[in-house]
């Protein structure tokens, strides 16, 4: 149960996230709101990382460069995201966006990308997709 | 609205590969590190375009009530309730709550217009529309055991959005 409570609130907060970088993006610029709430997010996780440090002497080193950069994402992610929520509304842009999320995570595990464990293709996933596909057309119709 | 749609494909398809880089990064060190990597990347990034965008208009903040200083918090509270729940639940599971919880929640902001967002009205469609993206999403995540512990673990990291 409690674990049910944290992944709710957790979702949540993901799409609170969207709306309230949609907010900010009113009063300042986008490119302004998402460096304003990632500042603050870093600040804060950084605090938490000092007193918890849970960081392992020299691993961050045995990283490849692209994925440390990784983060960079967030900046177009925020962006998008902020844009998408004007445009088409919270409902649509985060059904979209879950389409894509999800379909470029099941592309990369059947290749196998970025080194990750190759996957054989399954029926469930394909239908899965379609299935999302047709609820995001269903609100717009 | 088509420019709402692509841009959305766009930021979904950037969370997933941000989901499996971050992995990457987690794999060698903890969950605060890599977060704190995560959104040091993503302020220098927002920072960059910014200062391209909107020259020294990045610095004028007198727009900026109170609240918006903490809004950074949000993120670090994912971090924290996706950590508990994938430890709770599993990654299979916990995914697929937060996945559903995020777009009831969607549901629920469009109708409520909440935060001052323009009110999208609740609908039949929409109700339906998001029950079957839900099922999409149920039978992407339980169907036939496909989901890799791995892949699915880094959905902690995932704070971009």
């Amino acid at each position: 149960m409690k674990g049910i409570i944290f992944a709710l609130l957790g979702g949540a907060c993901i799409t609170l996230q969207g709306v309230a970088n949609s907010r900010i993006s009113q009063d300042i610029g986008t490119w302004q709101a998402a460096t304003v709430t990632q500042l603050t997010g870093f600040l804060m996780a950084l605090l938490i990382l000092l007193i918890v440090r849970d960081g392992k002497h020299g691993g961050i080193k045995q990283v490849k460069p692209l994925y440390l950069a990784g983060g960079a994402f967030g900046a177009i992610v925020i962006f998008s995201e902020v844009t998408a929520i004007g445009q088409i509304g919270v409902t649509f842009t985060i059904g979209t966006l879950l389409i894509a999320q999800l379909g470029l995570t099941f592309l990369t595990d059947i290749n196998g990308w970025f080194g990750v464990a190759k996957q054989k293709m399954k029926l469930p996933q394909f239908i899965g997709i379609a299935l999302m596909v047709a609820g995001v057309v269903i609100l717009k119709l | 609205m088509i420019i709402g749609i692509l841009l959305s494909l766009l930021a979904g398809s950037l969370v997933a590969l941000q989901n499996i880089f971050n992995s990457k990064v987690n794999e060698r060190t903890g969950s605060w590190s890599t977060t704190t990597l995560v959104l040091g990347m993503g302020f220098i990034a927002s920072l960059m375009m910014s200062l391209i965008v909107e020259g020294k208009d990045t610095f004028a903040l007198q727009q900026m009530q109170p609240w918006y200083w903490f809004s950074g918090i949000i993120g670090v509270g994912v971090v924290i309730c996706l950590v508990q729940a994938l430890k709770l639940l599993g990654p299979t599971f916990a995914i697929s709550i937060v996945l559903i919880s995020q777009l009831g929640f969607a549901l629920l902001w469009d109708s409520f217009g909440w935060l001052g967002l323009t009110k999208v009205p609740f609908t039949l469609n929409q109700f339906i529309g998001v029950l079957v993206i839900i099922a999409g999403i149920l039978c992407f995540k339980f169907g036939g055991e496909r989901v890799s512990r791995k892949a699915v673990a880094s959905k902690t990291e995932r704070l971009g959005a």
